[in-house]
Formats: C-alpha cells, structure tokens, sequence
C-alpha cells in the first residue's frame, strides 16, 4: 500500500467521512429510540390485525423488537444511500473519475504501480466503508441507551453485525472499484454499480413484501445482511461468506484489468 | 549510454466492431498510432519530438511511461523494459503531461508535496525552480483551483523537475507560458543540460524546438521521418537569398548549392543550399549593392517533410 496515497486519499475525504458518520450515528440511533418509545404500541397495533403482517417487516428488520428495529434501520433506504456515498460514490469515481479529470495522469507518472494505486485505493475505499458501518453501530449503542433498551441490546454480537454490514458495502464497494478501474469515464462505472445496488435491492425487498418473489432473493446481496439474525444469535456463515466471496472476485478482476489496460491520453 | 531507445516500438489500436478508413490507418477497424519507431535518445541532450496533432507524439511518451502497453517492437529507459521495469522508469523520471491537470483542492504547496511524496523523491530543486518561474510562497498557498493557465503550467513544470530526475519528458511545456516565463524555462533547461540530464521535448513550438534542442525527431502518422542534429537540418535547408547589382546580373546557373535563381531590373533572387563557398565565389566579381540571405528555419525543414501530406489533403 503507497502511503502517501492512502493518507491523500483520506485527507480528501475527511469531511465527507464526517458529515456521514455523523448522519449514521444519527439515524442509526434512530430506530432503537422509537421501539424503546412506541414499540409496544406497534406491537399492539400489529396484533389487533389491522395491518397485514407482510407489511410489519422490511428486510428482515421490524419495529417491534431491538434487533428488528436496528436490523430495519440498516436496511432502509436512508442508511443505504449514505453507506453508498463511500461503496458507490467515491469507489466509482476513484479511478475512473480521476482519470476523466486528467488526474490520474499525475499520479501514475509517478514510480508507484497500478496495481499498488489499486490495493490502495481499495485500502481506502473499505476503510471508509467500516467507518461508516462502524456509526451504525455506535448509533444502535446510543439509541438503546437513549430508549432504556440497552440492556436488550447483545452487545457482545455487534462486532459481527458491524463484519456482516461491513462484507456487504464492502463487496459493493469492490464491484464499484473494478467498474471504476475498467472505465475511462466515471459514467459507465457509475452507472453500473447503481444499477447492481438498485436491482439487488429491489429483489430483496420485492421479496419481503410478496411472498411468491421469496425465490429472488438469494441472488441479492443484501439477503445476506441479517443484523438481526446476528443479535438474535443464529449467524449463518453464508451470510458473512458470500459477500465476501463477491468482494474477492471483483477484487481479483481489478487486479487483472487495471495494470493490462491501455491508458490513452485523456481527451 | 542511450537514456532512450526504442526498436520497431509499434502501437495499434483495434477496433473491430467499428470499421474506420481513414488515411494512414491500416485494415478497417484498426489504427495505427505509431509503427515502427526507431529512435536513440543519448544521455545529456536536449531532444526535441515535432509533429501535428494526432501524429503519435503522445502515444510514444504514454509507452515509454508504461500508459500504453506496445503492440510491437521494444523500448528501454536507462536500459530499463519499458514494460517490465515501468516503475523504477518512472522513479527516474519528471513527466509533463500536456494540458496538466491538477487536484484542484489543494493548495500548490499541498501538491507539490504530496507529488513529491509519491515520487519517494525529495524536492531538491523546488525552491530554485519556483524562485525562477516567479512562483511565490504566497502564490503556492493559495488553492490550484484559483491559478492561472499560467501558473498551473508553471506548477505542472515545477511538479515534473522538482526530484531533480534524470530524464524530463515535457510534453507541451512551455503553453500557456508569457514570453518572460517562456525565457525563463529555456534557462532552466540549459541547466538541466549542463548539469547532464537528459530532456525528451514534444512540441509544436518549432522556433523553440530550434531554439533549445540538439536533435530532433519528426513524425507523421506515426512513423519518423527525420531525426538529426538540428544544426544539420538547419544546414540542409534551401535559404531564400536576395541581392541588387549594379551592372551585370552575376552567373549562377550552375553553382553548387544555388537553384530557383531570377533575375529582373538588377535584383536577383535565388535559393542556396549547404556550404556558401561556391556561391561567394560567383559573385565576387559582381558590384553587389545589397545582399540578404535568409536564415534558415526549423519551421520550413517540417513543412518540407510535411508537404506531400498537405498536397494529399488539398
């Protein structure tokens, strides 16, 4: 890993990071305070049957216990746009995008290879990444605490939900590198990463809602993010394997693409 | 030793789905950026790399830096694999991209030393050379977003020179320079010279070309079709030569050297080639009220070189 790099790349970076740690702890402390709240309410509400119970649940999270409610905020929309300003936004546009600016052509003139630019670029893309998953985490934490919950909370089983968020924006993450080191122009990469995240997304929650697409879901990574499986004590290793595997392969593509790619001038 | 060398050196580029005819282009769907280059750059000399836009200028610095990996032929810097030992290349090596672009958001100082940081390198000349591009403390405090044309070229100068390499490869590097700054680079090469570096010099400039280089290499289409000292290109040119007399024209049909001669009303108008020997002699003997030869211009040995191509397009 070139240092130098890394520590550029992070300064670049610094008050994003903050601004999104920031947001995620927020939102991540979100939930637990509303089940800490109203949870019994729900609860009621649920059991009176005036809600059908496809509609109590969004992607393995509900509101109804602790480990639903933090499962159901890492899962919503919200959380997912702001994991994707990092696995999404900045992996897309570290290569590709420095490479329409003309930038890239200032970094690898320099004696630094490219598959050294890669693993530090990706270094700093998944660092980014655990941070952001890391707010989650301590959001959960606060939340509890600000809710009267904590003592609900297995504390001793986020270091798993924190590896289990972690493997899936980080596969993301890797897929929106390879796009970005296979691609002269930020667009295409762009363009393909949102397209993957919106399709997986959209498959696991289609599968949640009706229960005939239950099929579609394996082949969505995010079917494989189970915070409250994780709190509940029954992690499957499938779920930490596959998005790890995903990761590794679209690292391994990276590392084969990017140093056998012609790099043109920019036009 | 040869800082340079490449044999055959030769890139296409295919495109198979995407038939193009074009002049100089091979089979349909391929292109031919550069065939065949041959070329020696020695240790210590100023090398100038002339061509218009589109002849393989750029093509032959991104493969010599490992930008572009060859379809043909080979290449070395300091006996170094252009394509296996493109990093340690590299390491020896300041490179100016034309029309740099630079990280925006940082300040000039921020990034010359985070450039320098990469190069592992440290910034032995940078104090020097920002003192002689007029590059203040002030100025490098400010943010690169907020420069000038100017300044981000004098910037992309200095971020090329500043670890003292051995080998420059400037490509544009005097565009968007005032004519004062422009002076100014040409003193800063003639120190690198001296100080026995070698500099690989890709311009359209051709006064300056002329003006800074010992040899130099033209290319068309991707191919070389000169490469000699400049002095020896300047020798072979054809000089424009004008003088009045008085009485009767001199002789000069048949002189070595002399072609294209006139005469009308006592001026008499000719070209002359090589050694002006011969051509003193024929008019020794003539009253000879004004005479002016023309210096000769790097400027007409390419347009030479480049006519029959102009003679196709029109």
């Amino acid at each position: 890993m070139n240092l130098a790099l890394f520590i550029h790349t992070w300064r670049s970076q610094r008050i994003k990071i903050l601004i999104v740690f920031v947001a995620l702890t927020v939102w991540g402390a979100l939930l637990p305070i509303v089940y800490g709240t109203f949870g019994q309410t729900f609860k009621d509400i649920i059991e009176s049957g005036l809600i059908p119970e496809q509609m109590t649940q969004f992607g393995g999270g509900d509101i109804f216990t602790l480990s639903g409610s933090i499962a159901l905020g890492a899962i919503h929309p919200i959380s997912l746009v702001l994991n994707s300003i990092f696995a999404v936004g900045f992996s897309t546009a570290a290569i590709a995008g420095e490479r329409q600016r003309g930038t890239l052509e200032v970094l690898l003139a320099r004696p630094i290879s490219r598959r050294m630019t890669y693993i530090t670029l990706l270094a700093a893309t998944l660092s980014f990444v655990g941070v952001a998953i890391l707010a989650t985490t301590l959001g959960a934490i606060v939340g509890s605490a600000i809710g009267g919950v904590l003592d609900e909370l297995a504390v001793d089983k986020l270091p798993l939900v924190w590896l289990n968020g972690f493997l899936l924006f980080g596969a993301i993450a890797a897929i929106g590198l390879a796009a970005s080191a296979s691609f002269d122009r930020l667009s295409p990469a762009l363009g393909i990463t949102v397209g993957v995240v919106v399709v997986m997304y959209f498959l696991e929650v289609l599968g949640t809602f009706w229960p005939d697409a239950r099929g579609l879901q394996p082949y969505s990574l995010f079917h494989y993010f189970q915070p409250k499986v994780i709190l509940e004590g029954a992690l499957s290793a499938t779920d930490l394997a596959l998005p790890a595997i995903v990761a590794l392969a679209a690292i391994a593509w990276a590392l084969f693409e990017f140093p056998r790619r012609d790099l043109a001038a920019p036009s | 030793m040869e800082a340079i060398v490449t044999a055959g050196l030769t890139k296409r580029y295919g495109h198979a789905a995407r038939p193009i005819h074009l002049p100089g282009h091979g089979s349909a769907g391929e292109i031919r950026a550069l065939e065949e280059l041959s070329i020696e750059v020695h240790e210590g000399e100023i090398f100038g790399f002339l061509g218009p836009n589109g002849a393989g200028k750029s093509t032959t610095i991104r493969l010599l830096l490992g930008f572009l990996h060859p379809s043909g032929g080979s290449g070395s810097v300091f006996g170094l694999d252009i394509v296996r030992d493109s990093v340690e290349i590299r390491r020896r090596t300041g490179y100016l991209p034309g029309g740099i672009a630079l990280y925006d958001t940082l300040t000039g100082e921020r990034l010359l030393d985070y450039l320098a940081n990469l190069t592992g390198r440290p910034p032995s000349r940078r104090d020097e050379l920002c003192d002689r591009l007029e590059l203040s403390a002030a100025t490098l405090r400010r943010l690169v977003r907020d420069y000038s044309r100017g300044m981000r070229q004098k910037i992309g100068i200095v971020q090329a020179l500043q670890h003292d390499p051995e080998l420059a490869i400037l490509d544009e590097p005097t565009e968007g320079l005032d004519p004062l700054m422009q002076r100014a680079f040409y003193g800063i090469l003639d120190d690198l010279k001296s100080a026995g570096r070698t500099i690989f010099f890709s311009s359209h400039v051709l006064s300056e070309v002329e003006r800074v280089c010992d040899r130099v290499a033209i290319i068309r289409r991707g191919r070389l079709v000169a490469l000699e000292d400049v002095e020896a290109l300047l020798d072979r040119r054809k000089r424009n030569v004008e003088m009045r007399v008085m009485g009767p024209a001199p002789v000069l049909e048949g002189v070595p050297g002399v072609s294209n001669v006139a005469v009308a009303d006592g001026r008499v108008t000719c070209q002359l080639e090589g050694d002006v020997g011969p051509f003193l002699a024929a008019i020794r003997d003539s009253h000879v009220v004004d005479l002016t030869i023309e210096p000769a211009h790097l400027e007409e040995a390419f347009l030479e070189l480049y006519q029959d191509e102009a003679e196709v397009a029109g």
